[in-house]
């Protein structure tokens, strides 16, 4: 547990935009709220008042997680990559750490410590910006201050992160192996493979790894969340005349009971059992 | 006593080319060892090999373990600098010392802030803004603060002038030695560590050519310095190697009767440097 709290300040240390990227997504939000034009006049058009506090803080959510999978797709292609091109390995290697230990702590700084900073950022923008907005419209209003909708984001974020990093474990395992295994052009070597597959289907007119690769991309939300229009026109109604919680969208028992959720992370343990194996063997490039 | 490091029929294969064959030698405690011979001879991976980095084929224990299955449990014991500079260029001098010391159970912190503090490096320094020279001191100070039983040094001076090369080894036998512990060390410079050596092992073409301590090298080998006019009878002995210097001959013999080549010329034992040569081009020169 020690060697592992290590691993992780290593990774602050040598990843500086883990915290610095957030920062400047912040700062820019925040800049943008100073200066921009505020009118809260809209916040009563179609949904309820709020609803619309929700949808702030869903946006918010929603844009710092986009820039957090770019960022960590980006970590997890470097991580295993850097250390071979600069021979640090050779340091790393000297000291009593397992390759296990060493892939592990990257995994999890990749799945769980990353977004949980720039959830971190996101809480602390929202807050700002608020505040700025508020006092620039000299109205603190209860559409941005309710405590419960805070609540109740933070819980969907952290179901986010819980079911994004079994869901996309996967991928994050391809980067991984590719990145503790490629000589150059970790990104290109990345890319290739499912390409290639992708033309050759294109030649045998089939479509398996089409959509494979599209249903694990592209389906998560279907997995994890409800909203089909059937669902929408029963449990939505009320949306339009008062507040309704993140927390009915979210849907642990569909995720669960997922047989691709369940296949993928059996790929994905294999693709990290892979990585651990390369990485034992792979010294300096 | 055990051998630290016992090999029998060490062999490595990248593909079709043997790097190392069946190569056999044991290194016993106390000693210091120079493992020597010309580039592509094999010692770096027999330096991989014993160090965990690599898998191989053949028995090989070292401090008892296997060191590829048991490379974590091995560096707890164990440690070694693979060439100068290998530390990463975003790490500060004083992280450096806070993950070793983090991570390490046998890392002596004092002795390594001692050791820095004797030199003009600051520890807010990054890597990147320390000459190779101050690079190479903050790597020593890591490595001696460790209670290791077994250090290796794969060329441990590289790109160092001669004071701070001087300055090295004076530290690695003064401050470092004991007869606990055991050195391993490859290099080019074989006159720089001449002195300090206790054994040799000669390695050419993934074989193991002299595997012996200096002080038998004295009693296995002689050299005799002989005259034009006594050169066919002094070569009727069969030397192993012969030499030609300022128009007389270096002849090198194996199991010497040293009553009889004293008949011939001057008799000496060969240096380190010269033995190496002699074995490893055979013939005249």
């Amino acid at each position: 547990m020690k060697t592992y709290s290590w691993l992780i300040r290593r990774e602050f240390w040598e990843f500086r935009a883990t915290w610095l990227i957030p920062a400047v997504v912040g700062a820019v939000l925040i800049f943008a709220a100073l200066f921009g034009r505020v009118d809260l006049s809209a916040f009563d058009e179609h949904l309820a008042q709020m609803n619309m506090g929700t949808i702030y803080l869903v946006g918010m959510a929603v844009l710092f997680y986009l820039v957090m999978s770019v960022y960590a797709s980006w970590y997890l292609m470097d991580c295993l990559y850097n250390d071979r091109r600069d021979r640090s390995i050779l340091f790393w290697k000297s000291l009593p750490i397992s390759d296990t230990q060493t892939v592990l702590s990257k995994l999890l700084m990749a799945l769980a410590i990353i977004p949980l900073v720039f959830m971190l950022a996101a809480d602390v923008t929202s807050l700002l910006m608020a505040f700025v907005i508020s006092v620039r419209a000299r109205t603190f209003s209860a559409v941005l201050w309710h405590p419960q909708t805070w609540f109740q984001v933070q819980v969907l974020w952290l179901y986010v992160i819980v079911t994004t990093a079994v869901w996309y474990l996967p991928i994050a395992g391809w980067l991984m192996l590719v990145s503790a295994w490629a000589k150059r052009a970790v990104l290109l070597w990345t890319l290739l493979p499912p390409f290639a597959l992708y033309l050759i289907e294109k030649f045998t007119q089939t479509h398996v790894v089409h959509d494979v690769l599209g249903r694990r991309l592209a389906g998560y939300a279907a997995v994890a969340y409800h909203g089909n229009e059937q669902w929408i026109n029963d449990n939505m109604s009320e949306a339009a005349t008062g507040p309704v919680s993140v927390w009915r969208f979210i849907n642990p028992a569909g995720f669960i009971s997922s047989l691709d959720m369940w296949i993928g992370l059996a790929v994905g343990v294999a693709m990290i059992a892979g990585t651990i194996q390369l990485r034992m063997r792979r010294s300096e490039i | 006593m055990p051998a630290v490091i016992e090999s029998k029929n060490l062999t490595k294969r990248y593909g079709a080319h043997v790097a190392l064959d069946r190569a056999n030698f044991s290194i016993e405690a106390g000693k210091i060892v120079g493992l020597i011979g010309p580039n592509g001879a094999g010692k770096t991976s027999a330096l991989r090999a014993i160090l965990g980095l690599t898998s191989y084929e053949g028995e090989l224990s070292v401090l008892g373990r296997e060191p590829f299955r048991e490379r974590t449990a091995l560096m707890a014991e164990a440690c070694f600098i693979a060439d100068v500079a290998v530390l990463p260029s975003w790490l500060r001098v004083d992280q450096a010392i806070d993950f070793v010391a983090g991570v390490h159970p046998k890392f002596r912190r004092d002795r390594a802030v001692g050791f820095l503090a004797r030199t003009q490096i600051a520890g807010k320094r990054k890597m990147r803004e320390l000459s190779k020279g101050m690079k190479t001191q903050v790597h020593l100070a890591l490595t001696m603060a460790i209670d290791a039983k077994l250090l290796v040094l794969d060329e441990p001076t590289l790109g160092l002038d001669i004071l701070a090369r001087r300055a090295f080894y004076d530290g690695l036998v003064n401050d470092y030695m004991d007869e606990t512990r055991t050195i391993l060390i490859t290099t080019h410079q074989v006159e720089e560590v001449e002195n300090l050596l206790t054994d040799i092992i000669f390695i050419d073409k993934g074989r193991i050519v002299l595997d012996s301590s200096l002080e038998d090298v004295a009693v296995k080998f002689a050299a005799v310095t002989v005259g034009p006019d006594r050169i066919e009878a002094a070569r009727a002995e069969k030397p192993f190697y012969e030499r030609h210097i300022l128009g007389k001959s270096v002849l090198y013999f194996e199991n010497p009767d040293p009553a009889k080549l004293a008949a011939f010329g001057e008799l000496h034992t060969p240096s380190v440097a010269d033995l190496f040569v002699a074995k490893l081009s055979g013939g005249v020169a």
